[in-house]
């Protein structure tokens, strides 16, 4: 026991957990006393006592868990201990449970961590969709309502769709571009557990005095300055999730700036890789915006400032700019890495070299550049600037180009190619390029100003959105999962139930998400827990199609669950993919590769015979292997 | 491929194996290419809050900035300036003196370096108490002191890595080759940023 709390560990996090609420604790306590103030404040947006304990007990956890354990040593100027690899790969389950240093085992923690997120944040989905199955009110009252849908869109934006990009990309990438590890792996190891950190404060806030934050994800000011302690904990935790990603981000791309095997040069990068690199540049130059956005908020409410207090100087629409150059290249951090993860599959699937491959690669970087332009079409009606509207319109207008250029390219792709649907991944790859034209084409509508200023805020909002992100976002993580599943776990999934969950989970989607569309240019308001008992029919087929789609997504965790216990042996390679993840055993050894790879050609040199993507380690030492041409006629194999 | 996994789980004797080494593929070092993002998000987090400077000064239009009867003491703060500025002077003679294997000057550098380091604080927080508005005062109070006030956490965080350098330099950890002295550069190259970011804040704040 008592070597137990000494080891970094739970016990010693536990530990660390409780003397760091108490040193916050005290601290604000002290400090109050001290100056002669009641030692408790109790005002709806004060509660030191409580907000200053949230933010270090967690910093005491990660200090006990045992995250900052060799930077300690190190900052104490001791001899840090030769690398042992204790803290790298899983041998057990309860290896998944520690701070470990391997990216595939970070890898698999994102993603099931993630993926009981989107369960809770699908739950908190389902209870909205059983109030607003009929007009009048049902189950929750308003203000609860309103806690239902921030909360929702909050942990689904940020303990789900982005990390669980991050976590599919750390277990594959490293391996795309044949490195041993990422580059900061104590850092990466780092970012993780940050985000389970984040995920409880935002849950926890349900528990705080006047119920959870309820001023919707974007938490406008002023009325997230005035809204009850709930609020604060969103604050604090989205300076959690966002750091979580600022640091993710930052290690993927010194990971690929300098970690890429000999002969991988930009243009043999797989589409996964550029994908990711570009998603990483958003993250580090935008979500800094966003943690100051919530910084301003959270002064406002606990200090007193008046950023946002109109009274005092203050400049609300600021909120709106602040906040939204961080989200609206949020949406792109929420779709890029999908893009690069459906070409791998569907030029792997269609047996076919990715269409346009470096103007695939450019669209992504024209995307980065674009997205730090567009920010104001999300507030046409919030009274900002009336000269900005139309270069926002134009700008947004031109985004849409380069994403035009990826669906034409993956449309190319498929266009004569060898199509395989066998796999569920494919059929997700290839229902979302069509799903997320849908939604494209709705934010094309959206970007138009007096189409905007006709529907904002009313569920055509909400359809786009989830055209985006349902039909984009998640599709591409479904596909993305499907796909690398053999990899991570050694085993197949079972096909049938993978077809179920498709077909149920495409079905459910449209029937849900497509009448809204409807109700929207209507005019029934989004955020809302009663409406005009018009809509009452269509709200009842979309909350009857929501709860189909929930229940599909059952026989989605069944299938992963078991499979990855009982599944079949899957093989190293059973897509017969080039890249060089798929060229190690499944799972992959623990240190990725005895020897570096060597790369000799381009990712998807599918149907030329003989060519060679990459050369792995022992296969005849200083065999010559003429580099290999990028094809130009492609022959279906 | 199998049989490596096999062996790299089991308990083979070659257990403590490690990683192949990766592949080098750009000529930049992999922690002062981090540090480098890392300044990069942070210039970007300093640019939320000139933002929010921009719209209470410009966009909401007060009718005087500073308020009526706020004097900022422009001296002290020029003064404050003066010591961070040659902060990055002494750093950088650490940083040479290292690459010349001069165990004596990096000292010196680092020790006069985290001083200077500590008077800007220091001379800052005494500012604080005596200038006369708090942060609760309006909007200028609220920009002015999360401004200077998140410049100061960077100036704290600075010393503190600069204390590390320190604490190891007088071990006699650091020598002339580039990866035996990157705790001397990272910290240098961070110490920079935080340098140049307070002249853009000192004329944003102060003088214009
Ligand atoms: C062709 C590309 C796109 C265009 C032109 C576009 C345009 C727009 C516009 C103009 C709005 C503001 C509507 C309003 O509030 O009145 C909007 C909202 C939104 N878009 Fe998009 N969009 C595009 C793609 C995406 C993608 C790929 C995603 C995410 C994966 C996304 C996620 C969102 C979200 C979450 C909102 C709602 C934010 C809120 O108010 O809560 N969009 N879009
Ligand atoms: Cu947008």
């Amino acid at each position: 026991m008592a070597v137990a709390i000494r080891q970094p560990g739970w016990y010693r996090g536990a530990i660390g957990l409780v003397l760091g609420a108490a040193f916050g604790f005290c601290l604000v306590v002290g400090l109050r006393l001290l100056s002669g103030l009641d030692a408790f404040q109790t005002e709806q947006t004060g509660y030191p006592q409580v907000v200053v304990p949230l933010i270090t007990a967690p910093f005491g956890f990660l200090f006990g868990f045992g995250a900052f354990d060799y930077w300690f040593r190190w900052a104490a100027g001791k001899p840090t201990i030769p690398e042992d690899h204790s803290g790298h790969g899983a041998t057990k389950w309860q290896d998944y449970f520690k701070f470990n240093t391997d990216h595939k085992v970070i890898g698999t923690q994102y993603v099931v961590t993630t993926l009981f997120f989107f369960l809770v944040g699908g739950l908190l989905a389902l209870l909205m969709r059983a109030e607003l199955a009929q007009p009048g009110t049902q189950i929750v009252a308003a203000n609860t309502f309103n806690g239902l849908f921030s909360t929702h869109a909050v942990v689904m934006i940020f303990l789900f769709i982005i990390p669980v990009f991050a976590g599919l990309a750390n277990y594959v990438l490293p391996l795309m571009i044949g490195a041993p590890d990422m580059a900061f792996p104590r850092l990466n190891a780092l970012s993780f557990w940050l985000l389970p950190i984040a995920g409880l404060i935002f849950l926890g806030s349900f528990l705080a005095p006047g119920g959870s934050f309820d001023a919707g994800w974007t938490g406008y000011a002023p009325l997230s300055t005035g809204a009850p302690l709930g609020q604060s904990f969103f604050n604090i935790g989205v300076q959690f999730a966002g750091a979580s990603s600022i640091a993710t981000a930052l290690n993927f791309l010194v990971t690929i700036i300098t970690m890429r095997a000999p002969g991988m040069n930009l243009w043999r990068m797989p589409l996964l890789v550029w994908a990711n690199l570009s998603t990483s540049l958003l993250v580090v130059g935008a979500t800094p915006f966003v943690a100051g956005a919530q910084f301003m908020v959270f002064f406002d409410r606990i200090l007193g400032m008046n950023f946002f207090n109109f009274l005092e100087g203050g400049d609300v629409i600021s909120y709106q700019h602040i906040f939204w150059f961080y989200s609206h290249p949020a949406v792109y951090i929420m779709m890029l890495p999908g893009f690069g993860i459906i070409s791998e599959i569907i030029s792997t699937h269609a047996r076919k070299p990715v269409f346009g491959y470096r103007l695939m690669a450019l669209a992504l970087i024209g995307i980065v550049v674009l997205s730090y332009s567009v920010w104001a079409h999300h507030m046409f009606v919030a009274g900002m600037f009336s000269w900005l509207r139309v270069p926002i319109m134009i700008t947004t207008m031109l985004i849409a180009v380069p994403t035009g250029i990826k669906v034409f390219s993956w449309l190319g792709t498929l266009f004569y190619g060898k199509i395989h649907t066998y796999s569920t991944a494919m059929l997700f790859a290839l229902a979302f390029i069509i799903t997320f034209t849908v939604g494209g084409i709705s934010g094309v509508m959206l970007g138009m100003i007096p189409i905007d200023i006709h529907v904002s805020d009313t569920y055509f909002v909400v359809a786009h959105i989830h055209f985006v992100l349902f039909g984009g976002s998640v599709f591409t993580i479904f596909a993305g999962i499907y796909h690398w599943f053999p990899k991570m776990t050694g085993r197949m999934y079972d096909e049938r139930l993978g077809r179920i969950h498709f077909w149920g989970t495409l079905v459910g989607t449209w029937m849900t998400f497509i009448p809204m569309h409807w109700i929207g240019m209507d005019g029934m308001p989004r955020r809302v827990a009663d409406y005009a008992s018009q809509y009452g029919d269509w709200n009842l087929l979309i909350s009857v199609s929501a709860f189909v789609l929930g229940a599909v997504q059952l026989i989605f965790l069944y299938n992963m669950i078991v499979s990855w216990r009982f599944g079949p042996k899957a093989g190293p390679n059973p897509w017969r993919a080039n890249s060089i993840e798929w060229q190690v055993s499944s799972p992959p050894p623990v240190f990725n590769f005895d020897e570096i790879p060597r790369v000799v050609g381009g990712p998807y040199e599918y149907g030329t015979p003989g060519a060679r993507h990459a050369i792995m380690g022992g296969e005849g030492e200083g065999a010559e292997v003429p580099e290999t041409k990028p094809s130009t006629v492609t022959v279906p194999s | 491929m199998e049989s490596a996994s096999i062996a790299a789980h089991g308990h083979v004797d070659d257990h403590h194996h490690g990683p192949p080494e990766a592949h080098q593929s750009a000529r930049i070092d992999r922690t002062i290419l981090g540090i480098l993002l890392f300044i990069l998000s942070e210039v970007m987090l300093f640019g939320a809050f000139f933002a929010a400077y921009f719209f209470l000064r410009v966009v909401a239009d007060p009718a005087s900035w500073p308020p009526e009867g706020v004097e900022l003491p422009v001296l002290i703060a020029g003064i404050n300036t003066c010591i961070l500025v040659s902060s990055s002077f002494t750093i950088h003679y650490a940083l040479e003196a290292i690459k010349h294997n001069n165990h004596r000057g990096l000292k010196l550098g680092l020790t006069t370096t985290w001083l200077l380091g500590a008077t800007f604080l220091f001379i800052q927080i005494n500012e604080y108490i005596h200038i006369g508005f708090t942060p609760r005062d309006g909007a200028f109070g609220s920009i002015f002191f999360s401004l200077t006030g998140l410049h100061g956490a960077h100036v704290f965080v600075g010393l503190l890595l600069l204390t590390f350098a320190n604490i190891r330099a007088y071990r006699g950890h650091f020598g002339p080759e580039q990866k035996d002295h990157l705790g001397v550069e990272v910290p240098g190259i961070y110490w920079h940023f935080v340098d140049i970011m307070w002249i853009i804040v000192f004329l944003a704040v102060y003088i214009i």
